[in-house]
């Protein structure tokens, strides 16, 4: 046997172990994770958990732009100086004062994404449950205007701006309905107006659709149903 | 172990001119597009930095695809694949070559030809990046079509080498250096494909979820762990003994690193998702290997500082020993913040925060690209048949470098560090994110200033090597060193016996 093939050998057991348990396995065994159905007795509820996925067209914006450098999708488990659960705002429950922690990621709630966008850092708040923050058209309208100059809402913000997913063109007759609605200093010369391309409206369908806190089956907290 | 016999014969001399003719196409290729990748790289991080401090620098209508997410992506795979993989490969190309004993017959030339479509793949998949194919996946956010180029590529030219290996087989060849440099070669295109595949083809048939992230993660570190610790450590088991004319202190300890480093590897990545939604024993493995790791680290540590013994003097005067040396202080130092970062203890802190990022690049420039800059300044005289033009520019090479990487990398980790506590903070509960961005504000400006040092190094670094692959370099029988500051005051006989002799 020649040197050579005893370390051909040596480094496929002692790297194959790994590659195999960590990377092939749980990628085939990935497709077998499915939605299961809620307990209409025990959980109060009907239907599907996960109920739905994430909107992929708009992802794919979300990814060539590269979001992710900065945005996580994380919720992680609270323990530990991790208290990413009991952020205002982070979970469905928007109000003042959360009445609960909310519940860590779990694989499930990225069910249908080809590979889920957990992201690099946190520079920027987490979007795991972005959409419950989007409330309404005028919570849309403003999420176009904080993608197309993110400093007119935080001044400190160090998100840059998607400026080249908007249009500036000129008001025919009463003007597009989508038209962004922008601060003094920010809008276009006289008898302009910007408006979202495909691509943005694609973008901010996406972030709207991020709910991933749904309670799973047989946890479901009581002020929840 | 290698041999450390002063006397070098003639014929040996000629021999060894036959074996670097027979690379000098490759390796030169090789090395001068990596430096100028290296420099592509380092504007572009230059760029991405103060844009986080500044989002407004350079954010005009008509340089839209300079927009952070999608410029940082193309400065780290700009490190990665256009420097740092481009350098080892040439690095390994000459060793194997050196380590072999006999002249390459054939497949230089189709080597080059890999190297060219190498460097295609790298420029199609920054403009890709940057005008809108980013898959977003982290040190693989090339369109998806680029990747079997890469493959192609490098199988063309590590395979060229390894099969002219084991062909020549010389009796008891197994030497350290060569067994971490092959090591090296067969694990990138396993794991490259591996994770191309998945990511890229089978993942959008059949979705992968939060695997598909751990499987990235898992890459990122494998990338870090299987090739480039074990070509940098190769390069390093190479030059230590070499140019200090000492055999390696313990080849039992040595080979206890290897093996230690190729079980370990494969196990680390998934604790970048620790507490995330990833079943838990995946990223508890992963910080455990990571851990772990620090033996290995050890080993080397100890075997290079009992070889180095007694010789340390040498790191004032060979360019090469100084990088190298500062690569493998480095290499102690990467695997110390990879075990810190990876538990819960310390990591719940600085994850997903700036940390991450300066141990990436603790890794690929603080020990990789330490090493390669000592190999290249080696090899290439070799090569070019002429020596490095000024000794001033090695020093100030090496120097900006090792100003810049290290308050890199300091800034980076301590700005994670407060970045991760005021997002962590349950006082914080109901803040936006103002005091994180408040927080690391300060270690951003450093982050930048540390890539001006960077870039200003790099520079010089880049016209040097053109210069010497052109054969502008200085026509001497002599090597460039760092005592004098004008090399014609060199003393022939108090140096040269050590730096030149070659075994």
């Amino acid at each position: 046997m020649t040197s050579l093939r005893k370390l051909v050998i040596g480094l496929g057991v002692s790297f194959g172990a790994p590659w195999l348990l960590l990377v092939v396995i749980p990628a085939l065994k990935a497709q077998k994770t499915v939605p299961i159905p809620y307990d209409k007795d025990r959980d109060g509820l009907t239907g599907f958990y996960p109920a739905e996925g994430v909107y992929r067209q708009g992802q794919l914006v979300y990814l060539k732009e590269g979001c992710v450098q900065c945005h996580t999708q994380v919720i992680r488990t609270t323990f530990n100086n991790i208290s990413d659960g009991w952020k205002k705002g982070w979970g469905s429950d928007q109000s003042d004062i959360p009445k609960h922690v909310v519940r860590a990621s779990t694989m499930r709630d990225y069910l249908g994404e080809p590979v889920a966008p957990l992201g690099v850092q946190r520079n920027g708040p987490d979007l795991a449950n972005f959409g419950y923050r989007v409330v309404g058209e005028a919570g849309r309208e403003a999420l176009h205007v904080k993608l197309y100059a993110p400093r007119s809402q935080n001044e400190w913000s160090i998100m840059p701006s998607y400026r080249h997913l908007y249009k500036v063109q000129k008001i025919q007759g009463a003007g597009s309905p989508d038209a962004l609605k922008l601060p003094k200093d920010l809008a276009p010369k006289k008898g302009y107006e910007v408006v979202p391309t495909a691509e943005a409206v694609e973008l901010v369908n996406y972030l709207c659709s991020l709910k991933k806190d749904a309670p799973e089956p047989g946890k479901v907290v009581a002020d929840s149903k | 172990m290698e041999t450390t016999d002063t006397t070098v014969s003639n014929s040996d001399s000629l021999r060894r001119a036959a074996i670097d003719r027979s690379v000098k196409g490759p390796v030169l290729f090789l090395f001068a597009n990596a430096a100028l990748w290296l420099l592509a790289s380092t504007i572009m991080g230059l760029i991405a930095s103060v844009k986080l401090v500044k989002p407004g620098f350079l954010d005009y209508d008509w340089l839209w695809f300079l927009n952070y997410g999608r410029l940082q992506p193309a400065h780290l795979t700009a490190l990665v694949y256009g420097w740092a993989i481009q350098s080892g490969l040439g690095a390994s190309v000459w060793i194997l070559a050196r380590r072999s004993g006999v002249a390459l017959e054939r497949g230089a030339g189709s080597m080059v030809t890999a190297g060219v479509f190498w460097n295609i793949g790298v420029t199609l998949g920054i403009i890709g990046i940057l005008f809108g194919g980013s898959t977003s996946l982290a040190w693989l956010e090339f369109p998806a079509f680029v990747w079997p180029l890469f493959l192609v590529s490098f199988l063309i030219i590590a395979g060229r080498m390894v099969l002219h290996f084991n062909a020549v087989q010389r009796e008891n060849w197994f030497f350290l250096s060569s067994w971490y440099i092959l090591a090296g070669l067969f694990c990138f295109p396993w794991i490259f494909a591996t994770v191309n595949l998945l990511l890229n083809h089978y993942a959008p048939a059949s979705p992968l979820g939060a695997i598909g992230a751990g499987i990235n993660a898992w890459y990122v570190s494998n990338i870090i762990w299987l090739f480039f610790t074990p070509i940098g450590l190769g390069a390093c088991y190479y030059f230590i003994p070499k140019i200090t004319g000492k055999p390696v202190f313990s080849g039992q300890l040595a080979q206890l690193g290897f093996w230690g480093l190729v079980v370990l590897g494969g196990w680390t990545g998934y604790q970048k998702y620790m507490g995330g939604p990833l079943p838990a024993w995946m990223s508890a493995v992963g910080g455990t290997a990571a851990l772990l790791l620090l033996v290995p680290a050890g080993i080397v540590a100890l075997n290079n500082h009992l070889t180095t013994e007694g010789k340390r003097g040498l790191i004032e005067s060979s360019p090469t020993l100084r990088f190298v040396f500062v690569g493998s202080f480095c290499y102690v130092l990467m695997s110390g913040v990879s075990a810190l970062l990876g538990t819960f203890w310390t990591g719940s802190n600085t994850q997903f925060t700036y940390a991450e990022y300066g141990y990436q690049l603790l890794a690929v420039y603080g020990f990789f690209s330490m090493t390669m800059f000592g190999a290249i300044y080696y090899i290439v005289p070799r090569l070019a048949n002429c020596e490095w033009l000024s000794a001033r520019l090695i020093r100030q090479h090496f120097w900006f470098s090792v100003y810049g990487i290290s308050a890199m990398v300091v800034c980076m980790l301590v700005g994670g560090l407060f970045q991760g506590a005021s997002v962590n903070s349950p006082d914080n509960w109901n803040q936006p994110m103002v005091g994180s961005v408040i927080n690391a504000r300060g270690y951003l400006v450093g982050r930048s200033l540390a890539w001006v040092f960077i870039l200003w190094s790099n520079f010089w670094f880049f016209v040097h090597l053109v210069f010497m692959v052109l054969g502008l370099g200085r026509r001497s029988t002599t090597p460039t060193l760092l005592v004098h500051d004008r090399h014609h005051d060199y003393v022939p006989g108090t140096l040269t016996s050590v730096t030149t002799k070659e075994a």
